[in-house]
């Protein structure tokens, strides 16, 4: 019999070897398989088991903090902001995942970066949890001029501080309350997002740097830009004829200015009046395409900016004007496509922008042709208010050369001073800008009001930049984006300059 | 293998005496003395195994100790100690390394119990008191295992007819789709898993008994020689009753467990390979028969291979299990740290995927490890106890335990179909916990018995 106890004995060890091969594949092996799989919450119900970093303004208010409820998960998240701060905070949800600042910053805020993890280390027999709060460069002070100039208008504001590209106001109209979504009842959350999916306007989307617009005038800022760096245009030539429109090669459709007034000039004047027969003009015979491609792309075009917010949008400027036709003495080759290539010059035809993207651009000629990378983070702060991470400012793109962009301050300055920006003059402020109207159609006349601003103390780089776009307004006229967004900018480029230093 | 060990030579058909027991070496006081002080040791340091891991269990769930949780904890501690008195008084030769793991794992089990529902955590002490008591019964009722054997038929009977209780209305109850309860007033319980003890004692005391005849081929069918299919009419009819009993039942484990029981006795009884090979046989008759009859069978063996054809619904425990592992990884998330309340059953079936999960696989390797040691132990036990009744007692006993234990973690990890049974001193619930120490009381009285009349045999002193 003891034969067959030991070959019983034999026969339990193998059987339990199998098992701990078998915990082994499943514990090791394809653990991460495992935990990776889509339908597998256990990350996210860490997440909310326990607590959340708060995500606070930079003039110290309390944006999303995580509320202890003792539920089946035990902490539920609250944005006491609601719609105000909603599109930068995000939203944090058990079932429709995240977004905002609570997605790109999840790991700070849970406390899972090796910094965090490293003084909860420290604090191993206190009884210290790790997780971050993310101090944002975004002031609700200003937040909230934004909002209410907009008022319930669909559209944008985004204003920052070229110097560092710190994002001070980030709203757009359509805001929903984040609250919504990441309410812990699952069923109420999928009823909002339901809704908030069928209703028109697309209220999810976050316009102010989600949502592409045709820039209109505004991206002549662009258009002048590379006139300057390729040499062909000064503020001195070409002098453009004062004419009432434009019409470039291999077509007869004219590109007419505003009200079928004549508008002409040297660059300077051309900038303030915001004459379309002479930038069309100029992209076409002293630019052309690869110039104006060069231009657009220096500035952020075609490219995703890299902010740290998700799913941002890129921007877009076409790249392809066909082949060369002729080759007029003194000019740029005519191309196949010069009549579109005309019409970008004015922010028409294929050119799209976001709002945050021609924030970007004034910032460019306030920072001296520097674009720095968009951000709302400021700071990461441990529980006990330490810093453990801050955000250090880098350059996203050299939009143009330092001559350059002194030649564009001016030139945008005279828009404020003697041009179609003269609603954004602020006593004791020097302020540049640029208006833009963005033809949507003719039938009725319906456009986007736009203002591109930057403004500081006069003789000290600007402090701030702004993009404001109001969507979609009854008529078309130079004077429409000047009048509407103007006020806009205005208001927010104040409560701004009244907070920085 | 009677002639490994000609000296031994017990077990006649006749009954041998009960009473105190008649042959006992001189020289066994001092092997039980050392068994003893290796037992006080063993017990104390997993009684710190286990306030460690309770002490860090609550920190993880509610950052102090619960002061409500902290005296159950104490009366689990005591209860070992006082396991560990009767032992020296009542069984003092007895194997030093049983008592120790399983308090081990009845300490650890109720640690994550504590941890899974503070309700329960109460009940579960209380069921480790009765387990205790039963522990102490068994080891003053059962001076000597000859009387288990001339109560063989009367087991028989018993295991057959605790079997059948679910089954009677009126006190049967069908709970989470098995109908493996009785409610008798307010009391309920799982006779199932006495059945099982009494009919280990049943089949030890019949196969002891008709050893040899069993064990000589004098029967042919066909081109195989077997033994006289009369003698083994009994045995058979047992083990039908139970396999039928447990399928109208639902409890698939038990039938898979009962199934081994039977096979493995009657092969280490006769140590014929060939009932081996006529039981794997039965089996596969049996699970492709139950396979293609029962749609819970089919369900189960679905599940098995594919979980995520139904994530929500059938998949959803094995899957959750999985998940709870696989989170656990090498070292664990740490006691109490873990996503309690997912899986269904985690306080019984599953609490090794909750072990997995807060432990890893350190942890859970070392409650494989745990079950390797008691049936190590058993085995031990069996092969020191000759070639008798007890001896065979021991094998069945130790392969319910082993085999047991093994089934629900391969359910758990995936490795097998999962078929519901405990986890034996770990799981939630009390006919388990209070079956598990009765059959330990068991094991430590043949270990004893065999410790006093030839403690120069004795494996482990």
């Amino acid at each position: 019999m003891s034969r067959q106890i030991r070959i019983l004995g034999a026969v339990i060890l193998v059987a339990y070897a199998a098992l701990f091969v078998k915990l082994n594949q499943v514990q090791v092996f394809q653990a991460g398989a495992y935990n990776a799989r889509p339908d597998n919450t256990r990350s996210l119900q860490r997440d909310f088991n326990q607590p959340r970093g708060a995500i606070v303004t930079a003039d110290g208010e309390v944006a999303a903090r995580s509320e202890e409820r003792r539920d089946a998960l035990r902490y539920q998240r609250v944005y006491p902001e609601k719609e105000l701060l909603g599109q930068v905070t995000g939203y944090f949800s058990f079932t429709l995942g995240s977004t905002g600042v609570e997605r790109t910053y999840n790991d700070q805020l849970s406390g899972r970066t090796p910094a965090l993890e490293l003084r909860q280390l420290k604090g191993l027999f206190s009884d210290v949890s790790s997780e971050g709060n993310v101090v944002l460069t975004v002031r609700k002070d200003v937040q909230q001029v934004a909002r209410d100039q907009l008022e319930e208008r669909p559209g944008s504001v985004v204003a920052l501080d070229p110097r560092t590209g710190a994002i001070l106001a980030l709203y757009s109209n359509p805001a929903i309350d984040p609250n919504l979504l990441s309410n812990n009842d699952t069923e109420q959350a999928a009823k909002a997002k339901r809704f908030l999916d069928a209703v028109p306007g697309k209220p999810l989307l976050v316009r102010s740097y989600q949502e592409r617009y045709f820039p209109g005038s505004t991206f002549k800022v662009v258009t002048a830009t590379g006139g300057l760096t390729s040499g062909t245009v000064t503020t001195a030539a070409p002098d453009y004829p004062v004419v009432t429109s434009y019409t470039p090669p291999l077509t007869t459709r004219a590109i007419s200015n505003f009200g079928g007034a004549p508008c002409g000039g040297t660059l300077l004047v051309i900038l303030a009046r915001s004459c379309n027969s002479s930038f069309a003009q100029m992209a076409v015979e002293q630019l052309g395409p690869d110039p104006m491609i060069g231009a657009a792309e220096s500035a952020g075009f075609n490219d995703v900016p890299p902010i740290d917010l998700p799913s941002a949008a890129e921007s877009v400027y076409p790249t392809d004007f066909g082949s060369v036709v002729r080759r007029p003495e003194g000019q740029a080759p005519v191309y196949e496509d010069s009549p579109k290539l005309a019409q970008t010059a004015i922010g028409q035809n294929d050119v799209r922008s976001t709002p945050l993207q021609m924030a970007l651009v004034a910032a460019g000629v306030a920072n001296g042709g520097r674009i720095m990378t968009p951000h709302v983070m400021g700071e990461v702060q441990a529980r006990d208010g330490e810093v453990v991470q801050r955000y250090e400012p880098t350059t996203w793109k050299e939009s143009m050369s330092a001559d350059v962009a002194r030649t564009m301050r001016t030139a945008m300055v005279g828009v404020v001073q003697d041009g179609t920006a003269k609603v954004m003059a602020i006593p004791g402020v020097e302020v540049g800008a640029k208006t833009g109207t963005a033809q949507l159609g003719t039938q009725p006349p319906r456009s986007h009001g736009w203002m591109i601003a930057f403004g500081g103390p006069p003789g000290e780089p600007s402090r701030v930049a702004v993009a404001v776009l109001v969507e979609n307004l009854d008529g078309a006229s130079e004077a429409t984006g000047g009048s509407v967004a103007g006020p806009v900018a205005r208001a927010v480029l104040e409560a701004a300059l009244a907070v920085t230093s | 293998m009677a002639r490994a060990h000609p000296r031994r030579a017990v077990t006649a058909p006749s009954v041998a005496p009960v009473g105190p027991p008649a042959a006992e070496s001189p020289g066994w006081t001092a092997t039980a003395r050392r068994r003893r002080t290796t037992e006080l040791g063993l017990l104390v340091l997993a009684g710190l195994i286990i306030c460690g891991a309770y002490a860090l269990a609550s920190l993880g769930r509610n950052a102090s100790l619960p002061a409500d949780i902290i005296p159950f904890l104490g009366v689990i501690l005591a209860l070992v100690a006082v396991a560990h008195l009767a032992i020296r008084r009542l069984a003092p030769a007895a194997d030093p390394l049983l008592l120790p793991v399983a308090a081990l794992l009845n300490g650890l089990g109720y640690v994550f119990i504590a941890r899974l529902d503070e309700r329960l955590a109460g009940l579960q002490a209380s069921w480790t008191a009765i387990g205790i008591a039963v522990f102490i019964g068994t080891l003053l009722v059962v001076r000597d295992v000859k009387v288990l054997q001339r109560y063989r038929y009367t087991a028989g009977l018993v295991g057959v007819l605790l079997l059948l209780m679910p089954l009677l209305p009126g006190i049967g109850r069908n709970i989470n789709g098995a109908r493996i309860w009785v409610a008798i007033g307010p009391v309920s319980f799982q006779p199932g898993e006495f059945a099982k003890i009494a009919l280990a004692v049943f089949f030890a005391g019949y196969l002891v008994e008709r050893r040899e005849v069993l064990g000589v081929a004098t029967f042919r069918v066909g081109p195989f020689n077997t033994p006289d299919p009369r003698q083994f009419g009994p045995v058979l009819a047992a083990w039908g009753i139970s396999l039928v009993v447990v399928i109208f039942e639902r409890d698939l484990g038990s039938a898979l467990l009962f199934f081994l029981l039977f096979v493995v006795m009657l092969w280490v009884a006769t140590g014929r390979v060939s009932y081996v090979a006529a039981g794997g046989m039965l089996f596969v008759a049996g699970a492709v028969a139950s396979w293609a009859f029962f749609d819970h069978v089919q369900r189960r063996v679905s599940v098995w291979l594919d979980p995520w054809a139904d994530p929500q619904g059938a998949g959803y425990q094995v899957i959750q299990g999985a998940y709870a592992l696989a989170w656990g990884g090498t070292t664990g998330v740490g006691p109490g740290l873990g996503i309690a309340g997912r899986i269904p059953f985690d306080e019984t079936d599953f609490i090794f995927a909750i072990i997995g999960e807060e432990l890893g696989l350190l942890g859970a390797t070392a409650v494989l490890v745990a079950f390797l040691v008691l049936a190590g132990s058993g085995l031990r036990i069996a092969r020191e106890a000759g070639e008798g009744f007890g001896s065979l007692l021991a094998v069945g006993l130790t392969t319910l335990l082993a085999f047991q234990a093994f089934i629900i973690m391969a359910g758990v990890t995936r490795l097998l179909p999962l078929t519901g049974v405990t986890l034996p001193f770990v799981s939630y619930g009390g006919s388990s916990l209070v079956a598990n120490y009765m059959l330990l009381a068991l094991l430590l009285r043949v270990s004893d018995q065999s410790a006093r009349r030839a403690p120069d045999r004795v494996l482990v002193r």
